[in-house]
């Protein structure tokens, strides 16, 4: 850890020396072979290249945080609903697949859910980048617990193997909300893990803009002895409503079911197909649209007395 | 966060062969969040003219309070209806009037003429005229639909091809906006009729 | 953090508001009433900026009131909502805007519809079948929009409302315990116990 804080707190002068390291690198990655993890073999955690300038950290939230300013240069994407629960039968993820850089729908088929190794699930909120990055990263980090050890790592171990190493980066503007999802030894395991370092273990969460929406449904709806096809039912109706009501969640939603013998893919479901005509065929599903409009469709509400 | 996608909501208008075409989504936001999904943002203000009205919600209700008076002082007073240039002017100069406390609305107007002349126009929050011969757009998704429109508008369309055209450039458009969309609404302005219909487009 | 439901069945329109009315971080009371009867069919939860929020509901009570004694019929649901926004849009442009959201529920007897209107400070206004102000829209809107029934009798209607408080209550922070629930139907205005 002092090797990072020394590192930001360097002049110039050591700045430059990394820039060397950091060269060396980039020569070695360029053959191809590195996958962009081209220092790993070399320190625990990779370097980055750090701006020259006396504060780096503000420099980059300077150019980055459209929050505050909406017309800075650089907007990284944010907006998402993700959710996981467990349950009897396992664990059920599902999230959305937008991708919004200020009012602008970036994309649409974006994968929220990185699968991490077999057994092992991450969601993506906040940084896309970061949780792309560090969540492959942890699954390097996994199969070499597995090589070493000829043992599967623990969720519990996986996720606070990614709290440990993104609170080594507090402050300096990453910006994550995922959940780890797993099987191991104990059963279902579910850790939320964020950049601030925070890390719980829970039966269910909702993680995003859209994430208090998927809430209320989820809520309304959940019983850990949930049959398999109910759950994934009550996944996939929670991301719908996040996608319904928040603008910045939406298109389609992945939902993926965790097992003994590892993760599943469900399926892809478009949230607009989900409105008006539903899941389709899918077990565990009623009939008919999600949507108020579909659902309610030429019912009324006027009084009894015009009845008569 | 710009008062003017508060409530987010966008309206396009195109000129057609003998005809006019005006089109909008009917979200009701509160910045992210989505409150209404049926509201109305195109006014009729007589049978041959409406007008699109995205912005601040509260102004959008406020100006169709405002125009529909001003429409009907002018149809009693002068004892005929309004002609689509007039009521442009009209539009302009009531924006005008708040020039240092506007209304927070673009206006859009399209209708037909004298001879079934198609006429659209468009203005800024405090009422400088545009009077485009092909489209005009407004909104939060105007700059999306500035692209499709560009791509897929040409003179001379028949009420069909461009209620097609319009309709393919408002769902386009707004399905790349996160404030605007929710389901749509089409006018089509012909000699003698208007065609309304309203689109399935996606709800997220 | 203050909350407001509203939502419509067959034949009537429910409201419900919590009851803490806060300074800071004092809780100054916790029974506070902040539903107002207009007219015999016309109620509005009111939320917001301390002050402004009664000034407001009083304002707008006696002007209904005056248009009763005027005219000697109380205005219409539709028509009241509409002269209440405007009074809201007004004041947004005036020196000190009233900053106060609104519920409007209301039974029109002249053609017995159940009235709801989500009017905001703005003076941005919906006509909804269900509604909800403060915190309480980002967790209820979605269990409305999938468990609101526009033809639920009394029960049920109560029944998703209480599934509405409840979100609340689980997620968010700060607790509202207590909270004030009214219905409008054809025989007026009644205050219910959930």
């Amino acid at each position: 850890m002092n090797s990072i804080a020394s590192r930001f707190a360097s002049t110039s002068a050591s700045a430059a020396i990394s820039r060397d390291e950091e060269e060396n690198q980039v020569a070695a990655s360029m053959w191809g072979s590195t996958g962009g993890f081209g220092n790993l073999g070399q320190v625990g955690i990779p370097s980055f290249e750090i701006p020259r300038v006396p504060d780096p950290t503000n420099f980059l939230r300077m150019h980055t945080d459209d929050r505050n300013d909406p017309s800075c240069r650089i907007k990284i994407q944010h907006g998402t609903t993700t959710l996981a629960f467990r349950f009897q039968g396992g664990i059920i993820v599902a999230v959305d697949s937008r991708a919004t850089a200020g009012s602008y729908i970036a994309s649409g088929t974006v994968k929220k859910v990185i699968e991490i190794n077999k057994y092992l699930l991450g969601t993506m909120a906040g940084g896309a980048a970061d949780c792309q990055y560090w969540e492959t990263y942890l699954g390097i980090q996994c199969r070499l617990h597995e090589l070493r050890n000829r043992e599967r790592i623990s969720v519990a171990a996986a996720s606070k193997y990614l709290s440990n190493l993104v609170y080594g980066y507090k402050g300096m503007g990453l910006s994550m909300g995922t959940m780890i999802a797993g099987w191991d030894k104990t059963g279902p395991a579910l850790f939320y893990v964020d950049s601030d370092g925070q890390r719980l273990k829970g039966d269910l969460f909702s993680v995003g803009s859209g994430s208090t929406f998927a809430y209320g449904v989820l809520d309304a709806g959940y019983r850990w002895d949930l049959s398999e096809e109910e759950a994934q039912e009550l996944g996939r109706r929670a991301i719908y409503a996040a996608g319904h009501r928040d603008a910045f969640s939406g298109n389609t939603v992945n939902l993926y079911h965790v097992k003994e013998d590892g993760w599943k893919f469900i399926g892809n479901y478009d949230v607009t197909t989900l409105h008006y005509e539903g899941p389709g065929n899918v077990p565990g599903a009623v009939p008919g649209g999600y949507g108020y409009d579909v659902r309610t469709e030429g019912l009324h509400s006027r009084g009894a007395a015009t009845v008569a | 966060m710009s008062i003017m996608s508060y409530n987010g909501g966008s309206v396009v208008a195109m000129v057609g062969k003998n005809c006019v075409a005006i089109a909008s989504d009917l979200r009701l936001g509160s910045q992210a969040l989505t409150v209404a999904t049926d509201f109305q943002k195109i006014f009729p203000v007589t049978d041959r003219i409406f007008l699109g009205l995205p912005g601040l919600a509260t102004d959008v209700l406020t100006l169709k309070e405002r125009f529909r008076f001003r429409v009907n002082m002018y149809t009693i007073k002068e004892e005929r209806e309004i002609e689509p240039e007039t009521f442009a002017h009209l539009v302009s100069s009531t924006l005008y009037e708040r020039r240092f406390g506007p209304y927070f609305v673009e206006p859009v107007i399209a209708g037909l003429g004298k001879d079934n002349k198609p006429f659209i126009a468009a203005t800024d929050l405090i009422g400088c005229l545009t009077l485009p011969k092909d489209f005009a757009v407004s909104g939060t998704a105007s700059d999306k639909m500035f692209g499709v429109a560009e791509g897929l508008w040409e003179p001379d369309l028949e009420p069909e091809d461009l209620f097609e055209t319009i309709s393919q450039t408002l769902m386009n458009a707004v399905d790349r906006d996160a404030y605007s969309g929710w389901g749509a609404i089409v006018h089509v302005i012909t000699p003698d009729k208007v065609i309304t219909r309203t689109l399935k487009s996606r709800m997220d | 953090m203050e909350c407001s439901f509203g939502l419509v069945g067959k034949g009537y329109t429910l409201i419900a508001s919590d009851t803490n009315s806060a300074r800071s971080i004092v809780k100054m009371k916790n029974d506070e009433d902040k539903i107002k009867v207009l007219t015999p069919h016309l109620c509005m939860a009111y939320s917001g900026e301390a002050g402004d929020t009664v000034q407001f509901a009083e304002y707008v009570e006696r002007n209904l009131r005056l248009h009763q004694i005027r005219h000697y019929t109380e205005l219409r649901p539709p028509s009241s909502a509409a002269w209440i926004r405007r009074v809201l849009a007004d004041s947004l442009r005036s020196r000190k805007p009233y900053q106060v959201n609104l519920l409007l529920g209301g039974y029109d007897t002249s053609d017995d519809t159940p009235h709801l209107y989500w009017i905001d400070y703005l003076g941005t206004m919906a006509k909804v079948p269900f509604a909800a102000h403060g915190y309480g829209a980002y967790f209820a809107l979605s269990t409305l929009d999938r468990y609101h029934d526009p033809t639920a009798d009394l029960e049920q209607g109560l029944e998703t409302l209480k599934r509405c408080i409840e979100e609340v209550q689980k997620r968010l922070i700060v607790g509202l315990p207590k909270w004030n629930v009214k219905i409008i139907d054809q025989d007026g205005v009644r205050e219910l116990e959930i």
